[in-house]
């Protein structure tokens, strides 16, 4: 009911700051308050802090306490889900960061991030030019995988399923599931830079922007206008805050599983029957804070013999796996304290397999399932189709 | 036993679990209500000297053994979603946040009952049910954030009382650790009883566990219903309220309201002002079909009364936390919660309209039908807490809205600190003896939540506070340049 226009009437930190009625909606939805239990690790109490500091002019206030507590978010945005008052939070706590980040309050790692991907372009330690060394683990490697002009589509593979060996499974389904379904398609290269997501949640609002335009500005020099992501944040990002540089170029950009499902409804590709208990863990960036619910399940109810079970919370209700914004380069134990809440409803769901649809959920996922022990395996929703047509 | 010690022991006892930095101890110094530190601090210690965190009813009952030893006040805290400071220590001390008590301990469905940790939020109660095809009987409408043993010991009526009556109702026993830190199971036979704790707003025991009685998740039916005439709104909330199917829930938002909403872009489509009437019902198909029957003739014989979209019902069921949603136009909102009688209303709302008039403020009123006899109404004016002034003098308007509310029939909905000076008005003389009885008799040493509920501190007592107010409001009304 809240619409655009009246929040955009009342945006600014201090205002939102002050429209908070602390009502608790937000404490309760928050993973990382369930996990700490402080009442200054929830939401409403952040707020409140941030009332005190920016609208009251307590500067004071704002402390290495505070910019801990601040960082202590997984951007998940169950709690702008709940907001009685209808604050976007999750715009709220980047905000934060930005005033953090621009008062030298931000934490270590933050820097070590930014400094990181402003002299490579992306997260890890390599070369921005080997971006698509996964590819040579393709028994036969597309045509046109490198900056192909007017190719139908461009797959933005994302800094982690890049470089990460443990998450390069996904481009490799994705790329032959669209050779299979015979589709053109390209990538950038060494010329996609990080989406600049990790910039945008660490508080460098200008350096992001910096980013986002030498994506887009690649994307028009080939003259791209269908992207696809695999990445739930980098598909986030350039679905909602590339807009602004994209400015009316003609681009679709969809999520793989989006792209896929409509292969798979096309006839493009033919699922054959697994024997699986699958469920679905929906990213939170792509889920609750995208809208794209229904894409991932389509593809998993596409295959014949699966059995498809939900999890006790799930869709706009679904639990963070511990791994958004950049939580984990701050406090690792409390990222994995929130992947084993989503793991026990996991384990609970009688699941043989966990699909997901984002590589950072996977990868907390997998860990904290190995941790627990569990017989559940963990795949994107790209691998378990490959599995399916192979 | 000295305080340092005591707290001390507790600290060592609990762990990461216990903490005494300023930093976190500040988060619980307020509630909902930004009251300013000017009119707080010379009055009262909200800050606690050690927030601790139990994780069951044995560290529920350490604490409170050490604290009763040592003379240490001891504030019980949940959701924290009241207004009156009722969480908010008065004099120090301890608070203790139960938020660790959650989850369902047993649901059993030959018997229709459940039983909860008492921090189990309502939220998270109605989402295992749902799951289950059953539901709570009646949440509050801060559902997401109450949690069950917080609606109890506060005053238990909500979404679904109009039908299946209060919470202490649905309440078959709880577990109660007493001041002294006997854990005690309690039922309505039991001495003490069970009831002497709803209502008891954390000043006679700490519940840790409470078994309810639950229902089927019945389907719903949804109605919302506009007209510009308040008595004809009136009359069909009445006769829907008396009517052979009871409703589940029934709330009410006078004009101010609705045109308040329609300014911020959140009145249903093409509703600019007059009054909502939203009804919605749970039942048997035939329980639904009767239902309608009912709200089409009511609307058929009312001619300014009128049905909007199913859509729009549903979506303000949806809505139904989110009622804080209107702030927005704020930021801040001041306002007076009345326990008024249903028949009274009308000539409520007219007297408000007149003292709106006369304040030149915009007071916006709703709330629902809490019993046949009783409605809980909300009106309230929006403010900004960052102009201090201007806010004290507009916390001075409020006691207008409680006699208004009072001349009426009303009274403050819960009491905690600050309508402690409005006891008189809530309880007869009788009443009050029978409560202080208890506390004395549970609480010999007063370490329960002090300074709330029983009597008023000093400066609040009601001459002072009703001639403070006075003044205040006299210079508000000579800022506006005088009232109408
Ligand atoms: C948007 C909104 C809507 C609301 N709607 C309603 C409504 O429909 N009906 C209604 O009655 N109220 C309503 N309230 C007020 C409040 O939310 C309820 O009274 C709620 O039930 C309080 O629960 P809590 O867990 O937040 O309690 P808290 O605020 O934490 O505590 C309330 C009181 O109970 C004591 N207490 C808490 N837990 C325990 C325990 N386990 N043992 C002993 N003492 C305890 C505390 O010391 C305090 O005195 C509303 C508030 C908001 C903000």
């Amino acid at each position: 009911m809240m619409t655009m226009d009246n929040r955009q009437l009342l945006a600014g930190l201090e205002r939102e700051a002050l429209v908070c009625g602390r009502c608790g909606n937000c404490r309760s939805a928050c993973p990382v308050y369930k996990a700490v239990g402080w009442e200054s690790a929830s939401p409403r109490g952040k707020i409140s802090m941030a009332k005190e500091i920016f609208a009251k002019g307590r500067q004071s206030s704002l402390t290495g306490d505070f910019a801990r507590r601040v960082a202590q978010c997984t951007l998940c945005g169950a709690c702008a889900r709940d907001c009685a008052t209808g604050i976007d939070t999750r715009s709220l706590w980047l905000e934060l960061r930005r005033r953090l980040s621009q008062a030298g309050q931000e934490p270590q790692a933050y820097d070590s991030i930014r400094d990181n991907l402003l002299s490579r372009k992306n997260v890890s330690t390599f070369d921005n030019e080997d971006r698509l060394e996964w590819a040579q683990d393709l028994d036969e490697e597309p045509e046109h995988l490198d900056r192909q002009e007017g190719a139908e589509v461009c797959y933005f593979v994302g800094c982690v399923s890049s470089f990460f060996p443990q998450a390069a499974q996904i481009p490799l389904a994705v790329s032959q599931l669209l050779m299979k379904a015979g589709v053109d398609f390209t990538t950038l290269g060494g010329e996609e830079w990080c989406c600049g997501f990790p910039l945008l949640s660490t508080g460098f609002v200008d350096d992001a922007r910096e980013f986002a335009r030498h994506n887009v500005a690649m994307v028009k020099e080939l003259g791209i206008h269908t992207l696809i992501a695999s990445c739930a944040s980098c598909y986030h990002v350039w679905k909602h805050d590339y807009q602004e540089g994209l400015d009316g170029y003609d681009l679709e950009i969809l999520h793989t599983s989006e792209y896929l499902a409509r292969l798979v409804r096309e006839g493009r590709l033919e699922p054959q029957p697994l024997d699986e208990v699958a469920t679905y863990h929906d990213p939170c960036d792509l889920g609750r804070n995208s809208g794209v619910f229904e894409a991932p399940r389509e593809i998993i109810r596409s295959i014949p013999g699966v059995s498809f079970v939900e999890l006790e919370h799930s869709r706009e209700l679904s639990l963070c796996c511990g791994g958004g914004g950049n939580l984990q380069s701050v406090d690792p134990d409390l990222s994995a304290q929130i992947a084993r809440f989503r793991v026990e409803e996991i384990a609970a769901s009688g699941a043989t397999v966990v699909v997901s649809a984002c590589q950072q959920c996977e990868q907390m996922l997998s860990t904290a399932i190995r941790k627990a022990g569990l017989p559940i395996r963990v795949m994107d929703v790209s691998e378990l189709l490959l599995e399916a047509v192979d | 036993m000295e305080k340092n010690e005591a707290l001390l022991q507790i600290k060592h006892l609990f762990g990461e679990r216990a903490t005494d930095a300023s930093f976190e101890r500040a988060l619980y110094a307020r509630d909902l209500a930004p009251v300013p530190a000017l009119l707080v601090d010379p009055l009262f210690r909200t800050v606690p000297d050690l927030v601790a965190r139990p994780a069951d009813a044995g560290e529920v009952s350490a604490v409170l053994k050490l604290a009763s030893a040592a003379g240490i006040p001891v504030t019980p805290r949940a959701g924290a979603s009241t207004v009156y400071f009722n969480t908010v220590p008065a004099r120090g001390g301890i608070v203790l946040d139960l938020n660790l008590l959650r989850g369902v301990v047993e649901l059993d469905e030959a018997k229709m009952t459940v039983t909860v940790r008492a921090a189990t939020t309502w939220g998270e109660l109605e989402h295992y049910l749902n799951a289950r095809g059953l539901a709570p009987q009646s949440v509050p409408s801060s559902a997401p954030s109450a949690s069950i043993g917080g609606w109890f010991t506060m005053m238990g009526y909500g979404i679904g009382s109009v039908k299946y009556g209060s919470l202490l109702s649905q309440v078959r026993a709880a577990e109660v650790v007493l001041p002294d830190g006997e854990i005690r199971n309690l039922t309505l036979g039991s001495d003490p009883p069970l009831d002497w704790f709803a209502a008891s707003e954390g000043t006679l025991g700490v519940v840790t566990g409470l078994q309810i009685v639950i229902r089927r998740n019945n389907p719903m039916s949804h109605y919302l219903l506009s007209s510009p005439d308040l008595g004809e709104i009136a009359g069909v909330l009445a006769a829907v309220k008396d009517a052979g199917v009871t409703p589940y829930n029934l709330h009410f938002t006078d004009d101010a309201c609705v045109r308040a909403m329609h300014r911020q872009g959140i009145a249903p489509d093409g509703v600019s002002g007059g009054c909502l009437l939203a009804i919605d019902y749970e039942g048997a198909p035939e329980e639904l079909a009767a239902a309608q029957q009912t709200v089409e003739s009511l609307v058929a014989v009312n001619s300014s009364v009128s049905l909007l979209p199913p859509e729009a019902a549903l979506e303000e069921w949806d809505e139904r936390y989110k009622s804080l949603k209107l702030k927005r136009s704020g930021p801040s909102e001041l306002g007076g919660e009345v326990w008024l009688p249903v028949r009274s209303l009308l000539s409520y709302l007219a007297d408000i309209e007149q003292l709106a008039r006369k304040l030149r403020l915009g007071l916006c009123t709703y709330g629902h039908v809490a019993s046949p006899e009783r409605a809980i109404v909300m009106t309230m004016f929006f403010a900004d807490e960052t102009k201090v002034f201007d806010y004290i003098i507009g916390l001075s308007l409020v006691k207008k809205i409680h006699d208004v509310g009072y001349r009426h029939g009303g009274y403050p909905y819960g009491v905690g600190l600050w309508n402690t000076p409005y006891l008189g008005r809530i309880f007869t003389k009788g009443q009050l003896a029978a409560l202080r009885a208890r506390k004395k008799r549970l609480d010999p040493a007063g370490i329960l939540n002090p300074g709330k509920l029983y009597g008023w501190p000093p400066l609040l007592n009601p001459l002072f506070f009703a001639v403070g107010m006075k003044c205040l409001a006299g210079i508000g009304s000579l800022r506006r340049g005088g009232d109408r």
